[in-house]
């Protein structure tokens, strides 16, 4: 079926030819391209603004005029948002959890993956078809004899609640991705710091981990999202409000501030536009490692 | 390679085992034999045999929410993997500088989505929602609608929202496999007379066509894991309208606690998933990419 159309279309274009040629080259036109993508772009900015120009207006201006910029810069329904809503709270508990959560999915399963890629031993391949099964299953798959699990033996309500399943669920991508990175290391690396007298954890420390460092940090970087963002465990797990995360603490917050729109739109604001930044910065790393992650 | 000692990997394996096992594997197997039982959490657990599968058959509400997790897995591989290829396309226009807008787009995918989900709520919102405001702003009051709170449009103002955070994700792959083509073949192309257009539906899109069905696959097996923008947006309602797997099973489990039930549903769930994903990754595999449709 291709080779007739590239074959019709090949006849029907040649003769108009000049004329398709203009019409292209409007449409690929600087100032049309750039219309598509600026109309995209609004679709895509234009929540985001109007979040934060909310939040610097009164209740009234933003039933009545949706789309009018701020009178002023008035940051002080920020601050208000920040001390009532308790959002210190909450993003020093996010900040603890995702620390403790990706550092131990990096060292857990930098130590497994080392062993995978490197070592032949009884039960390998069961144990990494094993991670492979915890890619494949959802969450929501065995979360209510998780729960159940974590209830009876006191994990519920505690930091704990959300560190271990983060970390246990973070560690099946980390080590299948760690591995794929040190199985492209080259033998003759392993086998020169062997003849070195290098034991089995001086290399991996010495050798393999600086080698690493990229494939670490595109690890580091998906799972900080991940964890940062998870919402599902964090309402489910936590109930008591000095040890929610950001997801949990800000739906809490939109409970309790339900018509409140100038505070409501502060405390996004607030938690949206430092993410934002801190993207920006990093963008070619974070694009990198969010799509890598899926990906492979 | 050999190690110094025998017992040296296990010992590397160990704490990553040790973690999954109990947050992952251990709660499977739990899982798997809960869905044979009732059980309420307090009371003493009751082998049931299969009455919670057959009770799952026959529950409207469960059924509807495939019905409607197959209209919003539809939807999105419109809304995220086709929008993400034309925006793709469209990035990889040659001679553009295209680094502002594939900053932009991809925006929404680091954002924690219960901001996304509160956000747009309040974008949909009847009294201060923009889309009503600028309808009203044009004139256009007749159109102006509870769109959440209305079962004829509320599946798809959701899906709209999940297309609006993802498009820019599979931008990105995308774009990733776009760049990696040869240039001399764009060239070749090119002194052939093929206009950029048809470079891009002929050539570039076929030529990553291994990198869409990975889309496909992410997209259709994601969007069964898809709950904070259902429980936030709209919590399964208007009567059911948004109901999706996971929002009746989180409802099951933690306000009715029917465990037992739950559990059953979690397992049908997880045959659904794994079926299909074993049924894309087959289709990927026996063609070699060549004349499958999905």
């Amino acid at each position: 079926m291709s080779s007739k159309t590239v074959a019709n279309s090949k006849t029907v274009a040649n003769p108009d030819a000049a004329q398709r040629g203009l019409v292209t080259r409007f449409i690929g036109s600087r100032a049309v391209y750039h219309t598509i993508m600026i109309g995209f772009s609004i679709i895509f900015v234009v929540p985001m603004l109007w979040m934060v120009m909310s939040s610097f207006k009164t209740k009234r201006e933003i039933f009545g005029s949706p789309f009018s910029l701020p009178k002023s810069l008035d940051f002080s329904v920020w601050t208000e948002a920040w001390e009532r809503g308790n959002l210190g709270q909450y993003v020093l508990n996010s900040f603890f959890v995702t620390f403790v959560s990706v550092l131990a999915i990096l060292v857990c399963s930098l130590f497994a993956a080392y062993a995978f890629s490197r070592f032949e031993f009884r039960f390998k391949n069961v144990l990494l078809g094993l991670f492979v099964l915890g890619l494949l299953l959802p969450v929501q798959s065995y979360l209510t004899a998780q729960s159940r699990l974590f209830d009876a033996l006191y994990i519920l309500d505690t930091r704990w609640a959300l560190i271990i399943p983060y970390s246990g669920l973070g560690l099946a991508l980390a080590v299948f991705l760690l591995k794929t990175y040190m199985d492209s290391l080259p033998k003759e690396l392993f086998e020169a710091a062997r003849m070195d007298g290098a034991g089995d954890m001086r290399i991996l420390f010495s050798v393999v981990t600086p080698l690493m460092v990229p494939g670490i940090a595109t690890v580091a970087i998906f799972s900080v999202l991940a964890t940062w963002n998870e919402f599902l465990l964090s309402i489910l797990y936590v109930v008591d409000d000095s040890l929610r995360t950001i997801p949990a603490g800000l739906l809490a917050f939109t409970g309790k501030y339900s018509t409140d729109y100038p505070t409501l739109f502060a405390a996004l604001s607030i938690i949206t536009i430092p993410m934002i930044a801190i993207y920006v910065v990093f963008h070619r790393q974070v694009i990198a490692g969010v799509t890598e992650g899926s990906v492979k | 390679m050999k190690p110094v000692r025998a017992r040296t990997p296990y010992l590397l394996v160990l704490p990553a085992f040790a973690l999954f096992a109990f947050v992952v594997l251990g709660p499977v197997l739990a899982n798997t034999a809960l869905s044979f039982a009732d059980w309420s959490g307090t009371n003493a657990i009751k082998f049931v045999g299969f009455s919670n599968f057959t009770r799952a058959f026959r529950d409207d509400i469960y059924l509807m929410a495939y019905r409607n997790t197959f209209i919003y897995i539809a939807l999105t591989l419109v809304f995220e993997v086709l929008v993400g290829l034309v925006l793709a396309g469209l990035v990889t226009a040659r001679g553009r500088k295209t680094g502002f807008y594939r900053v932009a787009f991809f925006i929404p995918v680091i954002l924690p989505m219960l901001v996304i989900a509160v956000l747009w709520s309040f974008v949909y919102s009847d009294d201060i929602g923009l889309i009503n405001g600028a309808l009203r702003g044009v004139g256009l009051d007749s159109l102006t609608r509870v769109w959440l709170g209305d079962p004829s449009t509320a599946l798809i103002a959701v899906s709209l929202v999940s297309g609006w955070i993802y498009a820019g994700f599979y931008m990105a792959i995308f774009y990733a496999a776009l760049t990696r083509i040869p240039n001399h073949v764009i060239e070749a192309a090119t002194l052939d007379g093929a206009t950029e257009s048809q470079i891009f539906f002929r050539i570039k899109v076929p030529m990553i066509r291994p990198m869409i069905e990975v889309a496909i696959l992410l997209c259709v097996t994601g969007a069964f894991q898809t709950f904070d923008l259902f429980y936030v947006m709209t919590n399964g309602g208007p009567d059911h309208a948004t109901e999706i797997v996971t929002t009746y099973l989180v409802e099951v489990v933690f306000r009715f606690h029917d465990l037992g039930y739950g559990a059953a549903l979690s397992t049908i769930m997880t045959a659904v998933v794994v079926t299909i994903g074993l049924v894309l990754v087959r289709l990927r595999g026996k063609d070699g990419g060549n004349g499958v449709e999905f």
